[in-house]
């Protein structure tokens, strides 16, 4: 009896120091990478991580990640845009430290088709910023400051590094399960069933917590890559301000984030600038920059701004096709798009209340989102009278800036299919019909004849 | 004491029932697992399918180890091919022939072919998770891609197009020991799989045949599990 009982106060214990071990790791590892640091007034670039020898579990990652970016160009997920990938490598490259060769990286910068703005990097030295992202910005700076934060990841070896402590997260919190299942009786048992069901959250958390401290080194070293390469760094805290602004409401913070919380970004950033912070770039300058920047960016910006109308983001359109419009008030595309954005927009409001953007009202927003369609969410939404208001004025300035956009030089054909559509909608067949037929009459050979061709019919048939 | 008894049996009793219906919900839930949601239009026969287009299946499928999950991105592909080509076979019992997939269109080029595509696989994924939260709701004809699909430029006789999404996990042996004394997720794959109207974009059918098993290697049970899934499809005449 004795002994059985000793024998469950070692496994109590061992499952304990086990625990405490894990915990430890996560500590111990924050404190050897994360010091709070002063900003140096020359910043060493940042180094790779040299003593980083490759295992077989990170060949096997690498092998992985490769074909994922197979994958992603055949899925056409990958924006083929040579000028775009061109101007993205430029700047990579201008980050990049001289003379640098990393075992198993091949440098490669890409634009992502997708509307959300996001950026990653897998550890074979792909980068792949996404046009949701590249069309909230407003220059160069901006951009590199993506760049370098992605970059550091590749550079520090982060992808493995986090693979590997997962994997030892992993396997204790399948060996705690273990011995939770098997727990004996009396109090070490209940301490084990205590511990055991506890457990895999705290190891969720240095997980989560893991993944926050090397975001934080990608920041601070992004800002010495940026730095180093006469970049203003101070775009970093801009670029993060863009970020922050949550245009679709959908940046919810949960109990457990791998990132952290982009205002802590923000604070983190301007306390490593220091003095730094305020040498702002004269103002003239970023003017110049930004229409560089739009100048460069103004098709994928389109690109974008029709992919977010595609994915129900039509907040995040109507912002896109705005600054579109301010940038090149001429231009019938330009126009045409944000009378797209406007006609889509339909019952729902431009931007978000204070309200609307709390953390709460964004987690049930999410919920709504989850289940209703964007058809039955503007159907619920026309059933109010602030959505029926919001509908009346936006279909109105949609017609206008279609009209505006028709009576610009070299119009763009696709004005006649989105009147089409606008009036299809109100109700005004005879209307709806001619723009149509003007359409396809401007655009023989458009993708989606058949699509408009059938409307046509289908509109006609009404009309008898 | 006469009462103490019939009371414990009536208890005994209760907790017998209440483990039988236990019991049976167990064993119905698989076949609710593969049911098979028509549009009303299907079912009614008001349509049938004779031409289907079937776009790039995306099925992940995961390696599962005592130190997590691992990736198997070349297993996926090879695994995404083969349920597409084995939907076509099981389609083609039931008379519905399988064309070849979009055409290239007369204005764009290539690449513009490949983002129309991806574009409405994207529709179809934003969809899915609605779907999935209220699967009967396709019996209402709730849902609808809408007449986007278009864009794509089927050929004339395409009445649907099948769009195939997917995952599973394989164990490795140790996890496989760990499941058994311990419990978890065994091997197994799921596929979710919708048929939509080619000229409308309404959801006609949607299934999601689930099954036991390694998913690279288990093929008899995929099949089979594909079979019971197009039960109810009608075949063309």
């Amino acid at each position: 009896m004795n002994s059985l009982r000793r024998r469950q106060t070692i496994v109590a214990t061992l499952c304990l120091c086990l625990l405490v071990s894990v915990c430890g790791q996560g500590a111990t590892a924050r404190t050897i990478r994360w010091k709070p640091q002063e900003a140096p007034q020359t910043p060493p670039t940042p180094q790779p991580k040299e003593d980083f020898k490759f295992t077989k579990v990170d060949l096997e990652l690498l092998d992985q990640v490769n074909l994922l970016d197979k994958r992603f160009e055949r899925d056409g997920l990958v924006l083929e845009d040579e000028a775009t990938n061109a101007y993205l490598k430029r700047v990579g490259e201008v980050l990049l430290p001289r003379g640098l060769n990393l075992e198993h990286v091949l440098w490669k910068f890409r634009a992502l088709r997708d509307p959300v703005p996001n950026a990653f990097a897998l550890p074979n030295g792909s980068i792949y910023v996404s046009t949701g992202l590249l069309a909230l910005m407003d220059n160069e700076s901006q951009v590199a400051a993506v760049v370098a934060h992605e970059m550091t990841h590749v550079l520090r070896r982060h992808t493995y590094l986090q693979n590997r402590s997962n994997r030892k997260k992993f396997l204790t919190m399948n060996i705690i399960a273990a011995i939770g299942a098997y727990a004996p009786g009396g109090v070490p048992g209940t301490v084990i069933t205590i511990v055991t069901a506890v457990a895999p959250f705290i190891v969720l958390a240095t997980m989560f917590g893991y993944s926050r401290d090397l975001e934080r080194e990608a920041d601070l070293k992004g800002i010495d890559m940026m730095i180093a390469a006469e970049y203003p760094p101070e775009e970093m805290v801009k670029m993060m301000k863009v970020l922050n602004m949550d245009i679709e409401g959908e940046e919810i913070r949960y109990f457990y984030n791998d990132h952290p919380a982009l205002q802590e970004r923000i604070n983190y950033l301007n306390s490593y600038l220091g003095a730094r912070a305020d040498k702002v770039t004269p103002q003239m300058e970023l003017n110049r920059e930004k229409n560089a920047y739009f100048t460069k960016t103004e098709s994928i910006m389109r690109h974008d701004t029709q992919l977010a109308m595609n994915a129900a983001r039509f907040r995040s359109a109507v912002y896109l096709a705005q600054r579109l419009v301010d940038f090149h008030p001429n231009s019938s595309e330009n126009v045409f798009l944000l009378a797209e954005a406007y006609r889509n927009l339909g019952p729902r409001s431009p931007e978000l209340t204070e309200k609307e953007l709390t953390n709460n009202a964004k987690k049930d927003a999410a919920k709504k989102r989850a289940k209703r369609t964007p058809e039955e969410e503007e159907r619920d939404l026309l059933a109010t009278p602030a959505g029926q208001q919001n509908w009346k004025m936006h279909q109105q300035k949609a017609e206008e800036l279609y009209q505006r956009a028709a009576s610009v030089e070299n119009p763009f054909p696709a004005i006649h299919r989105g009147l089409g559509m606008l009036y299809e909608k109100l109700g005004r067949p005879n209307e709806a019909v001619p723009e149509y037929e003007k359409y396809l009459e401007l655009a023989p050979g458009a993708a989606d004849r058949e699509r408009i061709q059938r409307r046509i019919e289908a509109l006609r048939r009404t009309q008898t | 004491m006469t009462s103490t008894s019939t009371l414990a049996k009536a208890c005994r009793l209760r907790t017998a029932t209440l483990v039988g219906l236990v019991a049976l919900v167990v064993a119905v839930s698989p076949s609710v697992v593969r049911a098979q949601f028509l549009h009303p239009k299907i079912k009614s026969k008001e349509s049938l399918i004779r031409n289907v287009v079937i776009l790039p299946a995306k099925v992940q499928v995961v390696r599962d180890s005592m130190k997590g999950p691992e990736g198997m991105a070349a297993e996926s592909e090879l695994l995404s091919d083969r349920v597409e080509k084995m939907v076509a076979e099981v389609l083609a019992q039931k008379h519905v022939t399988t064309l070849t997939g979009p055409a290239a269109s007369s204005a764009g080029d290539g690449a513009q072919q490949k983002y129309t595509v991806a574009d409405i696989q994207a529709k179809f994924d934003d969809l899915l998770p609605k779907v999935m939260k209220k699967r009967s709701d396709v019996k209402k004809g709730r849902f609808s891609m809408g007449d986007e699909v278009l864009n794509l430029n089927l050929e004339k006789t395409a009445d649907a197009i099948i769009f195939i999404r997917g995952q599973g996990q394989k164990l490795t042996s140790g996890k496989k020991t760990f499941v058994v004394l311990v419990g978890g997720m065994p091997a197994y794959l799921k596929l979710m799989i919708g048929i939509v109207d080619a000229r409308n974009g309404e959801l006609l059918l949607y299934t999601d045949p689930i099954f036991a098993g390694d998913p690279t290697t288990a093929v008899d049970r995929l099949r089979k599990a594909l079979e019971k899934s197009f039960k109810k499809l009608s075949s063309a005449p």
